[in-house]
Order: structure tokens, then sequence, then C-alpha cells
């Protein structure tokens, strides 16, 4: 009874405030101190070996630098742009990691996203710079992580390669949601019970966060087809696909 | 619309003028100061003061709202969620259908206490945002120590927003004049097909990019912007800004 009620409470709220969602990002100021510098200290060692690795592969390819440049423009416009969520009645947002993590490895897919995050915190107010720690590891670290390794875990069963990048991008989008709403609990539950907290926080994302992990994965699976279709060397340069599966 | 500073900065407010590290370290000062206050009074004054600067930079009404939807939309649903969700004091109880909707006092107080502190750590942001140009911005962060390979994929990133933008907009605006989202299942199709050619483009920009640098010298590294000395009242008028703040936040 207690769930249909919070539920009820969250789906009245959804309405009264339909606009756009951007469930991915932790606004601005929404963790207190403690919690947004341990959030950072758990990124900031992701982010440095993210660097260490683009160091190392950018000393033999000197393309390599400009090529992370372009992917972070692409995962900010990617992550900017609003999706209709029609279960919600708003507008929600991909977050692109998953993608980034197939193509560049979840390393440097991690330095994308934190590049990407920084942009958009300091000039459309989406995300914060207090909240840049734990929006990298929710968005960067386990999105990246969960679409690169499930993509990985599929390929390597024989999977299908539109299957395999569609549940890539689309767990990819649900562990960063997950994540989120655990980042957000711990930030806002004062003295109030962390389970109850983060399941109410879990339901209050459903109706935007399930059908947008669907649209990931969609857009995620597009996107590898149709470099597939048009560009397989590209792949092959990536690791993506070995040279033998190339069209 | 463009998000940043250059593409709709107007006026010639003193701030515009002001040393971009020293406003980055004022910022980030401040902001410490929001995060770790408990109560509502301080990030309360800080918005005012930020709204006030803002209208001081003339900023456009548009980009403004803009700036501040987001923030005020995620602080009206935890004012809510505090509200009904956590707390012991109940404040009212009402009976609707087979349910019982509780409002906590306690939950209130302490919903409000996020969202202002919320508003004051966005407005603080985005006033660093609307006031600063984003290579400066670049070069303040890289006076902060921040890896210089860090701050070259920024500029690189940077230099190519707008023109992948403007790509994604060509592509998605043929999408839809061929129907291309018109139910959800053609609609799924037409973005992934737009996400994959924004890849492509990024590969071939990429290549050209490179090619083009390279012919220039480019050796794997971007020079960064020369720091000017800093201007002792500048630093000297900010510390004291923030030694008033907090004395504020202190009382």
């Amino acid at each position: 009874m207690k769930t249909i009620y919070c539920f009820f409470l969250v789906s009245v709220f959804w309405f009264l405030f339909s606009g756009d969602a951007y469930a991915m990002h932790i606004s601005e100021g929404i963790l207190p101190f403690n919690w947004a510098a341990l959030w950072f200290i758990v990124a900031v060692p992701f982010v440095a070996y993210g660097l260490y690795r683009l160091k190392k592969v950018s000393a033999i390819d000197i393309s390599f630098k400009p090529l992370v440049g372009l992917m972070s423009a692409v995962v900010f416009i990617i992550s900017c742009m609003p999706i209709p969520v029609p279960t919600a009645g708003t507008c929600s947002h991909p977050c692109g990691t998953g993608i980034s993590g197939i193509l560049l490895g979840p390393a440097i897919s991690v330095l994308i996203a934190a590049v990407a995050l920084l942009i958009q915190a300091l000039f459309l107010a989406h995300g914060g710079l207090s909240t840049w720690g734990a929006d990298v590891v929710s968005m960067g670290v386990v999105g990246s992580f969960a679409g690169f390794f499930t993509f990985k875990v599929l390929r390597l069963l024989k999977i299908n390669m539109a299957v395999a990048a569609f549940f890539a991008g689309l767990f990819a989008d649900w562990a960063t949601y997950a994540t989120t709403s655990l980042e957000l609990t711990t930030g806002i539950r004062g003295d109030s019970a962390f389970m109850p907290l983060f399941i109410k926080i879990l339901v209050a994302f459903i109706p935007t966060q399930l059908p947008l992990g669907i649209v990931e994965g969609a857009m995620t699976s597009g996107m590898i087809m149709l470099l597939y279709k048009k560009r397989p060397d590209l792949l092959v340069k990536m690791g993506v696909i070995k040279s033998g599966e190339a069209l | 619309m463009h998000p940043f500073t250059e593409h709709f900065k107007k006026g010639k407010s003193r701030i515009y003028m002001v040393d971009a590290r020293v406003k980055l370290v004022f910022a980030i000062l401040l902001l410490g100061l929001i995060l770790s206050y408990k109560g509502i009074l301080f990030p309360a004054f800080v918005i005012l003061i930020s709204i006030l600067t803002c209208i001081r930079l003339r900023l456009p009404l548009k980009v403004f709202l803009l700036r501040f939807s987001e923030p005020l939309f995620i602080a009206s649903i935890l004012i809510l969620l505090k509200f009904f969700f956590t707390g012991k004091n109940a404040m009212f109880m009402i009976n609707f259908a087979s349910f019982t909707i509780t409002g906590y006092s306690d939950g209130l107080k302490e919903g409000l206490m996020i969202a202002c502190r919320i508003l004051a750590a966005t407005s603080i942001v985005a006033l660093l945002g609307f006031s600063t140009i984003f290579t400066e911005l670049i070069a303040a962060l890289s006076w902060l120590r921040v890896p210089k390979s860090f701050t070259e994929i920024l500029i690189f990133a940077y230099r190519y927003i707008f023109v992948l933008f403007e790509e994604a907009l060509v592509i998605y605006n043929a999408q839809k004049n061929r129907l291309g989202y018109s139910n959800i299942r053609r609609g799924l199709s037409s973005f992934g097909t737009l996400s994959g050619s924004l890849v492509l483009k990024a590969f071939e920009h990429n290549q050209n990019l490179t090619i083009s640098m390279i012919q220039r010298g480019y050796d794997g590294n971007i020079p960064m912007l020369r720091h000017k000395p800093f201007k002792p009242p500048e630093v000297i008028l900010s510390a004291l800004v923030i030694a008033i703040l907090a004395f504020i936040w202190k009382i």
C-alpha cells in the first residue's frame, strides 16, 4: 500500500511539474559539503586513469586527443538533446556514455563524461561544479563501465551486435540512474532511514528513466549499426570488432 | 540559443573585466560556504545578491530563465519529496480515497533548506559562467593546476560543439521534414541515425582537424593563454567580500 501511495504522489508531482526533466545529472548544491567532497575523491582516480590512458595512446597516435575532444562534444550534444518521454509527459536526456565506452573504452569514456559535465555545469546549469564528482561517478564511471562490459560480455556470448549494443545502452542508462538515486539518497536523507528514501527516489525516476533507457538502447544500437554499415574500418580501429567481422 | 557568454554578453559591467582566476577562486570558496551552511538565511542572501548582479549584467531574460529552469524544477521536487515523505512532526493529514497524505513540518524545513542551497549554489556558478569567457575560464583552470591534457580536451570539445550542433540541427530538420519522428518506432530509428551520423562527422572532422593542425606545427600540445599579473585591488576587494560573507555565514 505504501508503494502505491508513493507512486501516486510521485505521479502527481510529475504532472504538476511537467517540463524538461534532467534526471541524469545531480543539480548544483543538492549534496552537502562532505558528500560532494567524497564523490569528488571517488571520481578523481578514474579521471586520472583516463588522462594516463589518453597520454599513452596520444603518444602513438597524434590524432587521438582531438578525437577525444570531438567525442566529448558529441556526448555534450547527445546529453543535451530533449527526448520526449510519453509515460511522464516530459522530456529527458540520454547520457551517451554507453556508446563512448564501447567505442573508446571505459577509461577514456570517463574522461569524455568529465569534460562534457564540466562544460554543462559551467554554462548550462546542467549538473554542477560541487556535484561534478558525483555526476562523473554515476554517468562517467558507472555508465561507461556498465555499457562497455555489457557489450563485451554479450559479444563474447556471440549475441548479435545490434542486440548487444541495445543492452549496453540500456544498462548504461539504468546503472547511471540507479547510482544517481544512491548519491541523491545519501546526500539528502538527513536523519531519515536510507532504504525507504532510496526506494522512493528510484520510484520517482521510473516514469522517465525506464522508457529513456530503452531509447538510449535503441540509440546506441542505431549508432553502432550505422558505423558498422558506413565505416566498419573505424570499428576495427577502435577494437570494437575484428577485421574479419567487417562487411 | 548559444549558452556561452561571448554570444550574449552585453553592457560593460566591471565584473566582465575581473581576472577569471579571481572569479573562479571566489566562486569555489563561496560554494564551500553555501554547501557547509545549515540554514536558509545565508543561501537566500546569496541568491538575492546573485540576481541583482545578473540584472546589472543586463542578461537576456530568456537566457536567465533557461539557466534557472532546471534547478528550480529540482528544488520544487525536493521540497515536495521532503515535505511528504520524510519527517516526524506531522503538520496535517488528508484522507484521499484510501490513502492518507501527511505533510511534515521538519521535512518542509529541510526541503526548503536544500532548495535554497541548490538555488544559491546554482546562481553563483551561473554568475561565473555569465561573466567569464570560456577560454579565460580554461586558462584559469590551468592556473589551478588542472592537468593540461584535460584543458586541451575542453578546448577541442568547445571548438566543435557549435559545428556538430549545427550539423545535428540540419540532420534533425531533414528527418523531421520526412516524417522521421511521426511515431515512436520511426523516432527511435531516426534518433539512432542522427546520433550515429554525429559520431561519423566527429571522426571526419578529426581527420581534417589533425591534418590541418599538423600543417600548422601541432606536436600534440596546445599552448595555453598567458596569465596577466594579478591586479591587487581586484584581489583585495574579492578577499574582503569573501571575509564579509564568511562573517555573515558564521552569524
